[in-house]
């Protein structure tokens, strides 16, 4: 079999296009580029399909969210950013006292809030050794952001519900946590 | 090009090459370790006693690292089935979630994630308490669920939208309103505390429960939290008096507690169709894999071995070491089965 000889710079070019696949093949899609295609869908009144710059034009949340599994197994702290649940309703008619929102997403996981839980209200709260604490004032936010950057997949991105709150160290329970949030429905 | 330039073209292509498989080799796998790690998921309420089988199992297995995650047994199974996670060995608190769920092709090859499972273990419920509980020195088998229904007495059960030993403490106190003989029994210890509706219905023999969307109850007299690890911290804190646990937890945490009748206890297969009268149905479904309804049955532990399992081989050895730790019928351990086969 007769040996292939490439010219010098098909050379080079081959050896930048296998690098690059190989590279590409290796990581998750980025944390920047998992926003781009997202949709969130709401229904209320109305109906509303929103994009990430929609989400992150509506007013910016910042807080402290850390989060405990069922199991004990804590995710966090987090400095959290992100939209106001209320205010992602409001697109769509608003969610009002005795309404509930149910917050999903493409994995089949769904989990549902109250109007109280909207406003802060009704949930357990613990210190990081999870002894049960008085809850602060709470904020469901839907979080794009976290420690700074955007949310990783891995981390629930590019958008997952976290219970935030000014004072750092609170811990929420993380079955609300709702991760690859694509679908919010207010009801009665 | 001349000879020499072909050559080193060649030479270039092939280093390329060999680095980019390198890069493909250590970019896209785990650190690179002697052996694998053994990943094994497991229900809560085995997280006990696969921790003392995770240090024996890798003092026998040199340079074998177990490494051991807790959730709900659905979530468990759908670490594999839905979040597309790999795992060695599955271990869940319900036989009947491993047929219902994983019997399904995966998506990317025409297997099922698995056509086979080994019960192993089996549980019970308990009324569990401490010295601080209101009540200890008088509650006895024989008059439990009457100190539980006192108005003063406050009780805890996890959330039945989350773990199964919440839906099977509910079940319990349905089925001692037919084993006592006291029809507003349900009523006076849950009903009566919640504000959303809980509604109750018969047919015949069979009972329906519906639960709210939201389990937060109206008042102290019950207790709900997402998990038993909390519950045993409110537990021994004196936030509750009395709450209803698998036995193996409450002997694996050292705590008093109070055997309830096979009839109610959900750990007889005996009396599997007198448990099959409770049907649950959660407030949503958390889950699309899975149905709100949650049937009453024997509390069966249950494991088995994904077909895409990175490492089968040792997970088998694991499961078999499980067994026959099982079947030593240690403290904090479900039950051992009588006879275990795969199914």
């Amino acid at each position: 079999m007769k040996p292939i000889f490439l010219p010098e710079g098909a050379v080079l070019i081959l050896a930048v296009v296998v690098l690059s696949v190989v590279m590409s093949g290796c990581s998750n899609p980025s944390p920047e580029s998992l926003g781009e295609n997202w949709q969130l869908t709401i229904n209320g009144t109305t109906q509303k399909v929103i994009t990430m710059d929609d989400l992150r034009a509506l007013p910016v949340v910042n807080g402290h969210g850390y989060c405990v599994s069922t199991t004990g197994a804590r995710f966090g702290p987090y400095t959290c950013q992100g939209a106001d649940l209320r205010d992602i309703a409001a697109l769509v008619g608003g969610a009002h006292p005795g309404q509930q929102v149910w917050v999903s997403a493409p994995d089949g996981y769904l989990w549902v809030f109250d109007s109280d839980q909207l406003n802060g209200q009704g949930f357990i709260t613990f210190n990081e050794n999870l002894a049960e604490i008085p809850a602060p004032p709470l904020r469901i936010i839907l979080m794009y952001q976290q420690n700074g950057t955007p949310l990783s997949y891995d981390d629930g991105g590019p958008a997952r519900i976290a219970i935030v709150s000014e004072q750092p160290g609170v811990i929420t329970e993380g079955s609300a946590w709702v991760k690859w949030v694509d679908r919010i429905e207010i009801r009665d | 090009m001349g000879g020499s330039d072909r050559d080193k073209g060649l030479i270039l292509v092939a280093l390329t090459i060999c680095i980019a498989g390198s890069l493909l080799l250590a970019g896209c796998s785990d650190k690179v370790s002697p052996s694998p790690p053994l990943k094994v998921i497991a229900a809560g309420s085995l997280l006990f006693p696969f921790a003392q089988a995770e240090q024996e199992f890798e003092a026998a297995h040199p340079g074998v690292d177990v490494q051991i995650e807790g959730h709900g047994s659905i979530q468990v199974i759908r670490q594999v089935t839905d979040l597309h996670r790999t795992a060695d060995v599955i271990a869940v608190a319900d036989e009947s979630l491993i047929p219902d769920l994983m019997y399904r092709p995966m998506e990317d090859s025409g297997k099922n994630y698995t056509d086979w499972y080994l019960p192993f273990a089996i549980n019970e419920m308990v009324i569990v308490y401490t010295n601080k509980s209101r009540y200890h020195e008088e509650i006895n088998p024989e008059n439990w669920y009457l100190i539980v229904a006192r108005p003063d007495v406050r009780l805890g059960f996890s959330n039945p939208m989350l773990d199964a030993a919440g839906y099977r403490a509910l079940m319990v106190l349905q089925l001692a309103e037919e084993e006592y003989g006291d029809p507003r029994l349900f009523e006076e210890i849950i009903v009566d505390h919640f504000p959303s509706t809980i509604t109750v219905s018969a047919n015949g023999t069979a009972t329906s429960i519906m639960l709210p969307e939201i389990m937060r109850p109206s008042d102290n007299k019950v207790v709900i939290r997402d998990g038993s690890i909390y519950l045993l911290s409110l537990l021994a804190a004196g936030g509750i008096d009395y709450a209803i646990e698998y036995r193996s937890v409450a002997e694996g945490m050292n705590l008093s507690y109070i055997s309830l009748p096979p009839s109610i206890n959900l750990g007889s297969a005996e009396y599997a169709e007198q448990y099959r009268h409770v049907t649950i149905v959660l407030g949503f479904p958390r889950f699309s894999t899975i149905g709100r309804e949650r049937t009453g049955c024997p509390i069966v532990y249950a494991m088995t071995i994904p077909a895409n399992a990175a490492n089968p081989e040792l997970a088998q050895e694991f499961i078999d070491y499980i067994v026959s730790e099982s079947a030593r019928g240690l403290p904090g351990w479900p039950a051992p089965m009588k006879e275990v086969g795969a199914s």
